[in-house]
């Protein structure tokens, strides 16, 4: 998502001027470093009063039909094509609406969009409009997976706080998620929403047979943990990244450590942790970790928790680190057996 | 009356995911050179060429295909190129069908050529971050570019919002099992990027989710490669044919849709390929086909997403909506049964080198109704946002 303030292209995609050699079959081919681009002042021509409606006043604007009545969000016209032509104008339309289909979801995203994800894309049907406005969609309530937002899902329009002129000036949220006096309010602020009370899953119903289940997996989950701080790649993957973990499961919470290649496990969970991972039965996060199944599947799937979205892609580390493990340990096996 | 046109000569070269020994003017040469050789006819003889290049970005260079056009042996003919997205195969196809249809030539040369993984990803040091960031400036670019826009997650939008409808279809383990079979059918094709990589639905079902309900193993792959064919008119056609001794395989049937880009009233049905609808049926009806399932028999599908070819097969009329999942469940798409989808492998398994992808599909379907004695095959592309191009064609074996 663009701000003010960054460069157009962002520095850490330009590579420098530079070339290598390939080599297939005995041939040498050159490969060189480059880039085709093209700098714009695009104009926002007859968008303009839409997005300087979402960026100066928060509100949403659309088009409508002076005959046929098609109300179009965004405006994407000043003529309908629908009635050979005939003159539309620009009214304003609601912040709430419903949506049009099921959205996906992206969570792992090109360089261009991975502080976004996961995130989900989708079309919102405003109130008054009869047309699809796309937007980003987003949960208050900890990691988005299928089945939070789905067809029909009431969603509500939610302004970035600093806003340039774009349509990632706004995204939607469901409204069963905020209070009716937010779902009532025109230009409500992603900073007015509670962003830090997650909705955990209850893990509260605990029985004996749970507490021998989480004993025994979390002795099996400190010895990964400490075969993988003690591994070259495995460290590789978390270098540079720092993040205190609570991990809460029937039968028990501990914590887990992240600190620039150094990852440890303790009894005692971090106070303030930087997310929580539950894992209803320890077993299937344990499943993850040694490499049997991907961890951002089972959060996918919704066999594990986790409390904030953006923390995917330090479980998407923790997966790496576990196939590290497992590469590293199978390259040992063949080795002994050479 | 407009005149019969017929495929007389087709190639591919190898589909890979990286060609660092080409540049895209040596593999659309070498296409037509395949091509030109197997209709037995001089490069002289070709009088009009027809290029697929979707990208230019892929090809870094605007008007990619002034430089092969000389190249080609085509120097001071007609020349146009065709971009249609990802339905930019059977349209390029569409459009030569044209022309020869109208007299304008007696031969033509369609040549489909796509270079994507020379894009790279400078943070990531892989390529494929780049290629789908590539494709994405190909979304609406004042309100879908900045909110993430990818290939995946437009084509998943459509196969979500067909779930909503028939939540019972596009079962995982139905899909699963497409993929497993597809990549049986690639180990017969030598040009495919994936030849050698069979999966059961096992691990079809065990691969990485990557936008859902799409996994890893469901996903067509990116491909460097060209392809290429020469159509020719009727007399023409049936006098290469008499030469080279194969039989013309005729293009009796085209049909084409573009659908709106934008969804509502009025607008585009999110549950539906429409433009599938229409163009099949569309190219029914200029071959003469009234029950498609009474006469189809060889499928050559763009399957950039197995979910999609499932649905696809349903707008084609080949399965009813909502029980695509039949295709395997009633055994309509499983070895001996009513269709042969995608003999080649599909773009999943042969691979998407997206300009050639379904000049690709066109050449293994001439060749699966020589070798199988078949009569009939529907060739398909879709392409760009929400499914939304989409260009078919019927081959008929002589």
């Amino acid at each position: 998502m663009r701000k003010h303030n960054e460069k157009v292209i962002p520095d850490i995609y330009i590579p420098d001027v530079g070339s290598e050699v390939e080599t297939v079959n005995g041939q040498k081919y050159l490969v060189a470093n480059d880039a085709m681009y093209t700098f714009y002042k695009r104009t926002k021509g007859e968008f303009s009063p839409f997005f300087l409606a979402l960026r100066d006043d928060k509100k949403v604007l659309g088009c409508k039909c002076r005959e046929c009545g098609l109300v179009r969000v965004p405006p994407f016209l000043t003529h309908c094509p629908d009635c050979n032509f005939a003159p539309t104008e620009l009214v304003e339309i609601d912040q709430v609406g419903v949506m049009n289909s099921t959205p996906p979801i992206t969570y792992f995203a090109s360089s261009l969009f991975a502080d976004m994800a996961p995130y989900g894309r989708g079309r919102v049907i405003l109130k008054g409009a009869d047309t699809a406005l796309s937007v980003n969609l987003y949960t208050t309530t900890g990691i988005l997976v299928p089945g939070i937002i789905e067809r029909g899902t009431e969603v509500k329009i939610v302004f970035r706080d600093e806003r340039i002129g774009e349509v990632s000036d706004i995204f939607c949220v469901p409204t069963s998620e905020l209070s009716p006096e937010q779902v009532a309010k025109k230009g409500l602020l992603e900073s007015e929403i509670d962003w830090e009370h997650p909705q955990e899953p209850d893990i509260s119903d605990v029985s004996s047979k749970d507490k021998a289940v989480f004993k025994k997996a979390f002795a099996k989950m400190r010895s990964v943990i400490n075969e993988m701080n003690g591994n070259a790649r495995a460290r590789k993957d978390i270098a540079s990244w720092k993040r205190d973990i609570l991990v809460k499961s029937r039968g028990g919470q501990f914590g887990i450590f992240i600190n620039d290649g150094n990852i440890t496990l303790e009894d005692r969970g971090p106070d303030s942790p930087d997310f929580v991972i539950v894992s209803q039965d320890l077993r299937t996060l344990l499943d993850g970790l040694t490499y049997r199944g991907a961890i951002t599947d089972m959060i996918i799937t919704k066999k594990i928790w986790i409390s904030k979205n953006k923390e995917f892609i330090t479980v998407f580390k923790l997966d790496r680190m576990a196939r590290s493990l497992a590469r590293s340990k199978r390259a040992s096996i063949m080795n002994s057996k050479v | 009356m407009s005149k019969r046109v017929g495929i007389v000569g087709a190639a591919v070269t190898p589909f890979k995911g990286r060609w660092a020994e080409k540049t895209y003017y040596d593999l659309a040469q070498w296409a037509t050179r395949e091509a030109v050789k197997d209709a037995q006819i001089h490069i002289n003889d070709v009088e009009g060429a027809f290029y697929g290049i979707y990208n230019d970005i892929f090809e870094r260079t605007a008007i990619p295909e002034h430089a092969i056009h000389g190249l080609c042996g085509m120097q001071n003919k007609f020349g146009i190129r065709i971009s249609t997205g990802g339905a930019t195969g059977a349209y390029t196809i569409s459009a030569a069908h044209a022309y020869l249809a109208a007299g304008r030539f007696k031969t033509a040369l369609v040549l489909g050529v796509e270079k994507s993984t020379d894009c790279f990803d400078f943070s990531s040091m892989t390529a494929t971050p780049e290629v789908i960031k590539s494709i994405g400036w190909s979304a609406d670019s004042f309100f879908e570019q900045a909110i993430g826009w990818t290939a995946a997650d437009s084509y998943a939008e459509v196969v979500l919002a067909y779930m909503d409808r028939y939540p019972n279809d596009l079962k995982p383990e139905i899909t699963a099992k497409i993929s497993a079979q597809l990549s049986e059918h690639v180990k017969t094709n030598p040009f495919a990027q994936r030849q050698f990589d069979q999966v059961t639905a096992d691990e079809v079902m065990n691969s990485r989710l990557v936008v859902y309900p799409f996994k890893e193993l469901e996903i067509c792959v990116y491909t460097e490669g060209a392809a290429a064919l020469i159509m020719a008119e009727e007399e023409t056609a049936l006098a290469i044919s008499k030469n080279t001794g194969k039989p013309v395989v005729w293009i009796t049937g085209v049909g084409e849709a573009n659908e709106h880009s934008f969804v509502g009233r009025n607008h585009k049905d999110m549950s539906r390929i429409m433009s599938d609808h229409y163009a099949a049926h569309r190219a029914y009806e200029m071959a003469g086909i009234k029950d498609p399932t009474k006469s189809v028999q060889i499928v050559e599908l763009h399957d950039a997403f197995v979910h999609q070819l499932e649905i696809s097969m349903a707008e084609f009329g080949l399965v009813p909506l909502g029980k695509a999942d039949s295709l395997i469940e009633d055994g309509l798409m499983t070895p001996g049964g009513k269709y042969v989808v995608n003999p080649c492998g599909g773009l999943i398994y042969c691979g998407h080198a997206v300009g050639a992808s379904n000049i690709m599909s066109a050449w293994s379907a001439r060749e699966e109704l020589i070798r199988r004695g078949m009569k009939i095959a529907l060739v398909h592309g879709t392409g760009s946002t929400i499914a939304q191009f989409t260009a078919c064609l019927i081959l008929e074996n002589q």
